[in-house]
């Protein structure tokens, strides 16, 4: 569902991604770890095409996501660290914009309906984003996925600055996904919920993959340990 | 989708405090200045026609007298307040509304409404083109400054580009949503307008296809104002800075583009000075044929001329008044003098006003300005008609009034017309340029105002393209 081959970004002599070969299939969890700088946010960003690759390819629902950038776009829901909505508008109301501005035509019900189903209260459904908490509008981005029915979820950091409950419910809902066979791809620095949720880990260092393996074949304690390794802070 | 994007953005700004209160602010100023302008519009009509009805009946009693003493107690014409400088004043407020005609003078217009008026009418008056040239501008800065900068600064920006958004819907969608309150109040002032105008009769003829042009003529404008502020609100990192750069487009645009043009035109071709104008006329006028003054150079060069036409020896033997005739070769010959002079000064009117249209490429608010004006026949080339217009009336009330003498009376006989003979005197009437007559001097403004739109619209296309 997600594939790069050899995808590389370069800004001047700074190699900010190198050579990275990622598959992420239907029903995954791909939990990229790594330190801030390591090229996880880019490589989201090349994912989402919002910045050009310098060489190497992103495939989206075996679609290429720089010659086909719109059509990519359809498959997939994309939330950053700190999602950000209207925030004069309630969440029906961004709701119904964002799959409006995506050619979705959703009616009122059916929007609340992708609300409920994404964990957000019913009272705020028609409040206004402003008086929203950051976990209330995280659903609110889950909601936009359920609603595109999207097939690949790349999240940058959904988690940070989350309390644990906001953070636990957070990844009910993505295994939630997993189980509609979406592929997610999350960047985060979350460890444990990575350990948690994620079907396969993957840890970056400097714009490369260093280690890429399935969740089930090593202890949290051990991922640590390796992700320590990995960031040469195992002295610590 | 742009239906969504519409909608989105009309509903964050009605739930924007300061945009509620700005809307409402100019929907008063904008009911007050149509209420007081057809208050001032129906008192000048009123005015005008007691004027002119007065004028002709003093015309028409002056009872039985010589016909060049009644060219020299001269009548008065009056300008018409035309019923579209209801939405442009124009140059009215600054030009005189009537003009005396007497025998030998070609006066100005006279009695200006702003020589009436204190020093404070110099800051402006409330009147709809105010509003429709410098105020509604702002509400479209108001509304649509932030209209690219705030998706940036919320962070959104990255939501829209990640749903696979067209950059050209994205901005036609915003287009229109910062459009909806200017039209809302455009259309509402015309409406308006066009009730009271086509309710109010017997002042001039109220068309509805000046007034369609009119209001097309403000919302290309108000279009081209909306393309230049998303362009600044589209290229700028900060909503700040949009802010500060859409204000400072629109003080260079309405106020300081035009001074500038003004000041080039004035610099490039002067107009003589009132004092120059009148001694040069004065000193051709002395050396020409004085129709009072039968010992004139001219005068004995002209009644040789006429006794070897007729063949005769001496004036008493013409078939005519010679007196009479002298009289009106002096007006003909007056009338040329005033025609050439005037005639450079229309000269220097077009120098200038070729001067104004070509530096409306640096304003739309230049070319969006003559156009209204001159629909309206407010623009100073309307006033020069009507200024025209009463001259070409007094020549022929000269001719009426000589040829009365010349035909009814002898040389030397003291000649009095019956007391009926000003009512044969033709009535003044002046028809103002017909709305093809103004389109076609109005071609290259026409021209410009749709290049602002075209290029402001398509460098705000090709910005977002890849939104």
């Amino acid at each position: 569902m997600i594939k790069t081959t050899n995808l590389t970004k370069k800004y001047g002599d700074f190699i900010a991604l190198k050579n990275l070969n990622l598959e992420i299939k239907q029903g995954e969890i791909f939990c990229l770890l790594g330190a801030n700088g390591a090229g996880k946010s880019t490589t989201i960003n090349l994912l989402l095409n919002f910045i050009a690759p310098t060489s190497g390819q992103a495939f989206i629902n075996d679609t290429d996501v720089v010659k086909n950038a719109k059509k990519t776009k359809s498959f997939l829901t994309y939330i950053p660290e700190n999602l950000m909505l209207y925030p004069t508008l309630s969440a029906v109301e961004n709701l119904d914009y964002f799959l409006g501005i995506g050619g979705g035509k959703f009616y009122k019900p059916e929007l609340e309906a992708f609300l409920e189903e994404a964990g957000l209260q019913k009272e705020a459904h028609h409040k206004r984003i402003q008086f929203f908490s950051k976990g209330m509008r995280q659903k609110v981005g889950i909601a936009l996925a359920i609603a595109k029915d999207a097939k690949v979820l790349l999240l940058d950091e959904p988690t940070s600055g989350l309390d644990p409950k906001s953070s636990n419910e957070f990844g009910e809902l993505l295994k939630k996904m997993r189980k509609n066979n979406v592929a997610i791809l999350m960047a985060t620095h979350d460890i444990f919920r990575a350990k948690e949720i994620g079907t396969h880990i993957g840890i970056m260092k400097q714009g490369e993959l260093k280690h890429s393996f399935a969740t089930d074949q090593i202890s949290l304690q051990d991922l640590e340990k390796l992700y320590l390794e990995t960031m040469n802070l195992n002295e610590v | 989708m742009i239906f969504q994007i519409i909608k989105k953005e009309v509903q964050e700004i009605l739930r924007d405090g300061r945009f509620k209160i700005s809307f409402f602010i100019v929907l008063f100023l904008l009911v007050a200045s149509v209420f007081i302008t057809s208050k001032q519009y129906s008192s000048i009509n009123e005015q005008y026609d007691s004027a002119e009805k007065n004028e002709r009946t003093v015309w028409e009693s002056q009872g039985a007298k010589n016909p060049h003493s009644a060219a020299h107690f001269g009548n008065y014409v009056f300008k018409p307040k035309l019923p579209l400088s209801l939405l442009d004043q124009g140059v009215d407020k600054y030009t005189g509304i009537s003009i005396f005609l007497e025998a030998h003078n070609r006066n100005q217009a006279q009695y200006s409404t702003a020589t009436d008026q204190t020093a404070l009418s110099r800051f402006g008056e409330l009147t709809p083109d105010f509003i429709l040239f410098f105020i509604i501008p702002l509400i479209i800065i108001l509304v649509g400054y932030n209209s690219f900068t705030k998706e940036i600064e919320g962070r959104t920006f990255y939501i829209i580009k990640s749903q696979g958004v067209d950059g050209w819907k994205l901005v036609i969608g915003k287009w229109i949503a910062a459009l909806i309150p200017t039209l809302i109040i455009t259309t509402l002032l015309f409406l308006i307008a066009g009730i009271i105008l086509s309710n109010i009769k017997g002042f001039g003829v109220f068309s509805w296809s000046s007034f369609g042009i009119l209001y097309l003529i403000y919302l290309i404008y108000y279009f081209i104002f909306t393309n230049v502020i998303l362009l600044i609100s589209s290229i700028s990192k900060k909503s700040g800075i949009a802010l500060v750069s859409s204000l400072t487009f629109w003080v260079l645009a309405c106020f300081i583009a035009p001074k500038i043009a003004s000041n080039i035109a004035d610099s490039k071709y002067p107009y003589p000075t009132q004092q120059e104008f009148s001694e040069n006329i004065a000193k051709e006028k002395s050396e020409g044929l004085d129709g009072h003054n039968p010992w004139n150079q001219k005068s004995k060069e002209l009644e040789e001329k006429v006794l070897k036409e007729h063949n005769v020896n001496s004036v008493n033997d013409l078939p005519f008044n010679y007196s009479a005739y002298r009289m009106q070769k002096s007006e003909e010959y007056q009338a040329e003098i005033y025609a050439k002079h005037y005639k450079k000064l229309k000269n220097q009117f077009k120098k200038q006003s070729s001067i104004y249209k070509t530096l409306a490429v640096i304003s739309p608010f230049l070319p969006a300005r003559f156009l209204s004006m001159s629909i309206a026949n407010t623009d100073y080339q309307s006033h020069i008609n009507f200024s025209d217009a009463a001259e070409d009336y007094r020549i022929k009330t000269q001719a009426f009034l000589n040829g009365n003498t010349e035909k009814n009376s002898k040389i030397g006989e003291r000649y009095v017309a019956s007391a009926d003979t000003w009512k044969d005197l033709p009535r003044f009437e002046y028809t103002p340029a017909s709305l093809s007559e103004k389109l076609n001097e109005n071609t290259s403004n026409f021209v410009i105002l749709f290049l602002w739109f075209s290029v402001t619209g398509g460098l705000l296309f090709l910005t977002n393209k890849n939104y």
